[in-house]
């Protein structure tokens, strides 16, 4: 097997005397879909928080391409490539749709008022609305605080956001959360395109049959632990829920 | 709070009906409406001498309303702005009498003073820093603590007593009044609210601080460092406080360890009733303007028409409470309960 694009390596995380994360393995490849999967509790936005940065582990190593890392910030991540959506509360309410694409990576004016820190509004909502076209996203309007969206279009800007900036990895916990039955199938769609473009996809779900549908590998945590890590090929339905739910 | 949402975040256009909506347009017109009721009861409400009074009421009281709205907006509170002014004018008094007696330039002795007193308020802005990004401890609790701390030091500093002993010329600096309103402090301050308005709404820093009081998560999620952005905003609202503090010296010609008794209930007032959201996030500081107008007019009126001063902190209180009323029920109306 070639080296993978991210990787960890025996991460152990515990919150008090929970243990989260309990000696784990993960992996993504360039142009690879991992399915992370396993039953609430398991310990999948753990990983994430420490695979995007927001969290340090316990133990264990952080690896892209091929060179440990030790994040201290999501900052540190994102300027490396890895971009995230989060499973609760990745997107700032309060600001518009354009705001929070482009939050912490926002388009100055030129000149002096960009030297003195001035945003250049217009420039933002109109590569907002290109990039969440692009991404098969529609929203009312870029100008619009995410507040007045319904769940499922804020869940939206949060994925458009995440497909937009990632470079070489995408974080997506439970992406398809409060979406539609069509708006689901375009988040796959979304993944299949950022797979295309050769990034590594982390795709987490409860939704078994999208899971099987777009993945190219499927990873099973069951408290804290890999208990199954093969090619999506080599599951059914059934054998899937199995591994989950470690019933026989 | 349908409606004092971040600037970026309000509707384009809308006719006039939005327009007469506005957070900021409703307050222009509940002090529109306060003008005219004090005025009918003591015309010398409408006069220069009470607008000058206004305004070097208002300087003092919006500067540190400015800061608590940056504090405010990301999610914070501070209770130390009052103190913070009463400590700086304390320190720049002291030094301005020493400079004085050691003979020194009376213009540099009051330049030295006035960053005495940024510098002074900057420090009590790093405690609270500290207290809340290091210690962890939450913004209330530790602006509480620093509150505390800043007036006692003024005590200590003074003993309780009041310091003058500056040159004259700070007493003119203070009160000469350019086209019967302006003194050199309300002109700074009418400099700084154009600046604070700009820095606020327009750049970087200001969308920073609404996304870090509408979801710290999802901002430190996109690479912002919140705790760098914190410290920059309570550093402001120390300097912001220390500048007040230095204004109030000018006007008085000495420094009290008492004055900045109660600011905190002043600026945090000014900004409530200007509409910022006190769960972070939301709010415009054209309110606070307007916040800080409102509560200081609604002072110099009651004087005006024959209130007992005693009655001020109360009528305060009970703007504070009213708008905060409003604000709940306005929410409430949007989350439709
Ligand atoms: N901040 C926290 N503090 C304490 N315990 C936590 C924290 N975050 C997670 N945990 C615990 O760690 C374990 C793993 O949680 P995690 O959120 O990673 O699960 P998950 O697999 O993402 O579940 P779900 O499918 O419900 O999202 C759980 O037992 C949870 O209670
Ligand atoms: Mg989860």
């Amino acid at each position: 097997m070639t080296e993978p694009l991210y990787a960890v390596r025996d991460i152990r995380k515990s919150y008090g005397s929970v243990v989260a994360l309990n000696g784990v393995d993960f992996s993504v490849g360039a142009g690879e879909v991992v399915g992370l999967v396993g039953d609430n509790g398991a310990g999948k936005s753990t990983l994430v928080r420490i695979l995007s940065g927001v969290n340090p582990p316990d133990s264990g190593e952080i690896i892209l391409e091929g060179k440990p890392r030790h994040w201290r910030s999501p900052h540190d991540a994102l300027e490396a490539g890895v971009e995230t959506l989060y499973q609760d509360a990745g997107i700032a309410p309060d600001l518009t749709v354009a705001a929070n694409v482009f939050l912490g990576r926002e388009v100055l004016r030129k000149g002096l008022l960009g030297r003195l820190g001035f945003l250049d509004e217009k420039a933002m909502r109109d590569k907002a609305r290109q990039e969440l076209t692009r991404v098969g996203i529609t929203v009312p309007s870029a100008g619009r605080p995410v507040s007045k969206l319904s769940g499922g279009q804020r869940q939206a800007v949060a994925i458009g956001r995440a497909v937009a900036w990632a470079n070489k990895v995408i974080l997506l916990d439970e992406p398809t959360n409060h979406l539609g039955a069509q708006q689901s199938i375009e988040v796959l769609n979304v993944i299949r395109q950022a797979k295309a473009n050769g990034l590594g996809v982390v795709f987490i779900s409860h939704t078994l049959p999208h899971v099987l549908e777009v993945t190219d590998r499927v990873t099973v945590l069951r408290l804290g632990e890999v208990v199954a890590d093969r090619p999506t090929s080599d599951f059914s339905p059934d054998t899937l829920l199995k591994a989950i739910t470690g019933l026989a | 709070m349908t409606k004092n949402t971040a600037p970026a975040a309000s509707p384009r256009g809308g006719g006039l009906r939005d327009f007469l909506l506005r957070q900021d347009v409703v307050l222009l017109g509940i002090f529109a409406v306060m003008v005219v009721v004090f005025a009918s009861i003591n015309p010398r409400f409408l006069s220069l001498p009470a607008a000058a009074n206004i305004l070097q009421d208002f300087s003092p009281v919006v500067l540190m309303a400015i800061g608590q709205t940056f504090v405010i907006v990301s999610r914070g509170i501070d209770l130390s702005v009052g103190s913070t002014l009463g400590l700086s004018g304390v320190v720049m008094a002291l030094a301005v009498r020493a400079l004085n007696q050691a003979g020194v330039d009376p213009a540099l002795t009051i330049v030295v003073g006035v960053l005495c007193a940024m510098a002074t308020g900057a420090v009590v802005g790093l405690v609270n820093a500290f207290l809340i990004n290091v210690a962890n401890i939450t913004p209330f609790i530790a602006t509480l603590a620093t509150l505390g701390a800043a007036a006692g030091v003024s005590l200590v500093l003074t003993r309780g007593v009041q310091v003058a002993g500056g040159p004259t010329a700070v007493i003119y600096v203070g009160n000469l009044r350019y086209l019967g309103v302006l003194t050199v402090p309300v002109i700074a301050v009418l400099v700084i609210m154009a600046i604070a308005w700009a820095f606020f709404g327009l750049t970087r820093f200001g969308r920073w601080t609404y996304a870090i009081g509408s979801n710290p998560f999802a901002a430190r999620g996109a690479g912002i460092d919140v705790k760098r952005h914190l410290t920059k905003i309570y550093l402001l609202s120390g300097i912001l406080s220390g500048l007040a503090g230095a204004f109030v010296y000018f006007r008085l010609g000495s420094g009290s360890p008492l004055s900045g008794r109660g600011g905190e209930l002043s600026a945090v007032a000014a900004c409530v009733i200007g509409g910022i959201g006190l769960f972070g996030g939301t709010g415009k500081i054209s309110g606070t303007f307007i916040g800080a107008l409102i509560t200081t007019s609604v002072l110099s009126g009651l004087i005006l028409i024959g209130v007992e001063p005693n009655w001020q902190q109360i009528v305060v209180a009970g703007l504070i409470a009213g708008a905060v009323g409003i604000q709940g029920l306005s929410s409430a109306a949007r989350r439709g309960t």
